[in-house]
């Protein structure tokens, strides 16, 4: 942890480069650029809204703001795992030819896709004003929840991305997994729509927590229970020590292991 | 070896490059095996093939003190190229360790780090980042660096729209500017294509002067005694000799000649002349051969020998004169004559084929490995037909004489008395 630190601290303008020229890179040739990335989840959250509130009718206040604080959990944590798994392979080409810390690739793909993200909260915030929903002190608390959805996704990242550099078949299998868990948690439907024997069955879902986390501010306008607190505490130190424990003992190994 | 070593101990500066018994371990997919290296599917993880284990150094111990420049000669596969990306950081030691103080400036592969889609300038804070040269420095730098690339009308476009020829101006103009303590130089870095490139090389060389310690990896043995102060001979991953710099040449002569059961026609491989080829095709060149004075074939001549290249052509031109020329350039790409048939005073209308002789009656060129270029153009020299860049190599060999350099130039002594 400590020598992450360091590494990270002694190239840190590098990091910066490398995160700017992946927006740079994302946006220069597109014509509506960055709002992209942003327009995009927001389609289809519009979608699911519409076909939920008006078609299936869930029997539920401001269902739209309901979802969006689900998926807005969800979409961190799920794109920016599936982008930063090929970030070992992808820079494979730097990594045989420079001496780099290696923990600067997973980290800058992860830093650039919460810029992302930060525009994706930026609108949820336009969203709740718009829904005339309840602005509050708890909205704080999306500062640290963020800052958890951020380090969880990274030691995620971290594992994905050694995985990835033996066996491609991560990728899929990642993918498929995010599919199944984003109907399997309670992203666009309620924890309620379970009989309430079932619902116990959430709470092995490590997403339930994230979601959940990110609903209390938003939607409820509450801040977050300390359940849910410690519940997200301790999966993401939990998953970023492995990820980060994983990724050192593995990294001497990469450059003999690319090809 | 031991005296060596010890000298250097007693040395009080301090080593820029300490490598410490060094010894690096490869996993080769086994031979025969269908699964290759490229397979990195489910399936492959769970039938792991079978590894066979592959010492690409053994137990190798060197200093390079400031100031200093080390070469490393050995045949192909002796393991120089992999001692660099060890001490450059890229591939970790399996024992032993490396010891580095100051930047390093690894020339194993130019422009290693370059995103083509960036322009030249953003490129050129990326790589700088990389060495972590601070942005400050850099942007105190940046015009003297555009002024060395002579990029100033080209550094705002991506980097994918350079000729080749740009590409290793601006890498090698920020090497310069970045003024690296340890400079790791790969012999296949000097091959490139441009007078540029050796000029940029010496000014490199010149950076001892300031204190930095170079590491040069090379199979000339020419340039090694001119330039190094010491050497180290690697064979089969094994440091062989560590000393002066004729001594070592004389050892690696021994060790590829004879020493290991080699026939002593043997000798290492000609380096590969890059191919590159381009022209309309309108005038073809057909072969480009070497020989001496009575039609011989041949790709070895001792300094002074007779020398020919005949260059064999088809042509489909009509009513239009074709210019011929032809280019003897070093390995390292400087080129020493590139003379055309524009003096020849040939006739209007050339044969639809035949045999175009460049000769040089004594050829004034010493030891070592040389690349040579034919070409066909207009008569404006704008339009090339057929142009073989540097696609064919001869050898001079050594002669007796005690001299050094690469072309032997007709000159005098004289002595007088006062």
């Amino acid at each position: 942890m400590r020598n992450a630190w360091k590494e990270v601290t002694s190239y840190q303008e590098l990091l910066g480069n490398l995160i700017v020229t992946e927006l740079k890179l994302r946006y220069r040739e597109s014509f509506l650029g960055f709002l992209w990335t942003v327009l995009n989840p927001l389609f289809f959250l519009l979608v699911l809204a519409l076909v939920f509130s008006q078609i299936i009718k869930f029997q539920m206040e401001n269902y739209t703001m309901f979802l969006f604080a689900g998926m807005a959990s969800y979409l961190m944590i799920q794109q920016t795992v599936l982008i930063a798994t090929g970030s070992i392979v992808n820079n494979q080409g730097l990594i045989k030819k420079v001496s780099v810390p290696k923990i600067i690739f997973p980290l800058s793909n992860v830093l650039a896709r919460f810029v992302d993200h930060l525009a994706l909260i930026l609108i949820l915030l336009l969203f709740m004003v718009y829904f005339r929903m309840d602005f509050n002190w708890s909205l704080i608390s999306l500062v640290p929840l963020i800052l958890l959805h951020f380090l969880f996704s990274l030691g995620f990242s971290l594992m994905a991305s050694v995985a990835y550099i033996r066996v491609r078949d991560v990728q899929h299998i990642l993918s498929i997994g995010f599919q199944a868990f984003f109907y399997l948690s309670p992203i666009i439907y309620p924890t309620g729509v379970l009989p309430k024997g079932m619902q116990k069955i959430f709470l092995f879902n490590p997403f339930y927590y994230f979601i959940q986390s990110f609903r209390y501010p938003i939607y409820h306008g509450q801040f977050p229970p300390l359940m849910i607190w410690s519940v997200t505490f301790f999966l993401t130190v939990v998953v970023l020590g492995i990820g980060l424990w994983v990724f050192y003992k593995k990294e001497k190994s990469f450059v003999f292991q690319l090809s | 070896m031991k005296t060596e070593k010890e000298s250097i101990a007693v040395n009080k500066q301090q080593p820029a490059v300490e490598v410490d018994s060094v010894s690096i371990r490869f996993m080769l997919p086994h031979d025969g095996d269908s699964s290759g290296p490229g397979k990195k599917g489910l399936l492959a993880r769970i039938k792991p093939s079978p590894k066979r284990e592959f010492w690409a150094l053994q137990d190798v111990s060197f200093e390079v003190k400031k100031g200093e420049i080390i070469g490393i000669i050995g045949s192909n596969g002796a393991g120089k190229s992999t001692l660099l990306k060890i001490i450059a950081g890229i591939f970790p030691p399996t024992r032993g360790r490396v010891k580095t103080q100051g930047t390093v400036a690894p020339l194993l592969e130019l422009g290693a780090a370059f995103n083509p889609e960036l322009t030249g300038l953003e490129n050129i804070y990326l790589t700088g980042s990389i060495y972590r040269i601070p942005r400050k420095v850099i942007r105190e730098q940046i015009n003297n660096i555009v002024d060395f690339s002579g990029l100033e009308k080209f550094i705002r476009v991506p980097i994918k729209n350079y000729s080749s020829g740009m590409f290793m101006r601006l890498a090698f103009s920020l090497v310069i500017f970045f003024k690296p303590e340890i400079v790791l130089i790969d012999e296949v870095f000097a091959v490139g294509d441009e007078v540029f490139q050796q000029k940029s090389f010496e000014r490199i060389l010149s950076f001892r002067k300031k204190g930095a310690a170079i590491v040069l990896v090379t199979h000339d043995a020419n340039l090694i005694t001119q330039i190094c102060d010491r050497v180290l001979v690697l064979s089969d991953g094994k440091a062989s000799y560590l000393g002066g710099a004729e001594e070592a040449v004389r050892h690696y002569r021994h060790l590829i000649q004879g020493g290991e059961g080699l026939d002593a026609k043997r000798q290492e491989p000609p380096p590969e002349p890059e191919s590159k080829r381009w022209g309309s095709k309108e005038v073809e060149i057909v072969s480009v051969d070497f020989a001496d004075e009575r039609g011989q074939e041949k790709k070895e001549f001792l300094p002074g020998d007779y020398f020919e290249a005949c260059i064999r052509y088809r042509s489909a031109l009509k009513n239009k004169k074709p210019i011929f020329g032809v280019a003897v350039s070093t390995i390292y790409k400087l080129l020493i004559y590139g003379p055309n048939t524009l003096e020849a005073e040939f006739p209007e209308d050339i044969p639809s084929s035949g045999v175009i002789r460049f000769i040089i009656p004594e050829i004034p060129l010493m030891e070592g490995d040389y690349l040579f270029s034919a070409a066909v153009y207009d008569e404006t020299l704008s339009k090339a037909f057929d142009h073989h860049e540097k696609m064919y190599h001869f050898r001079i060999l050594a002669d007796k004489r005690k001299e050094f350099g690469s072309v032997r130039i007709r000159s005098l002594w004289k002595m007088e008395h006062e």
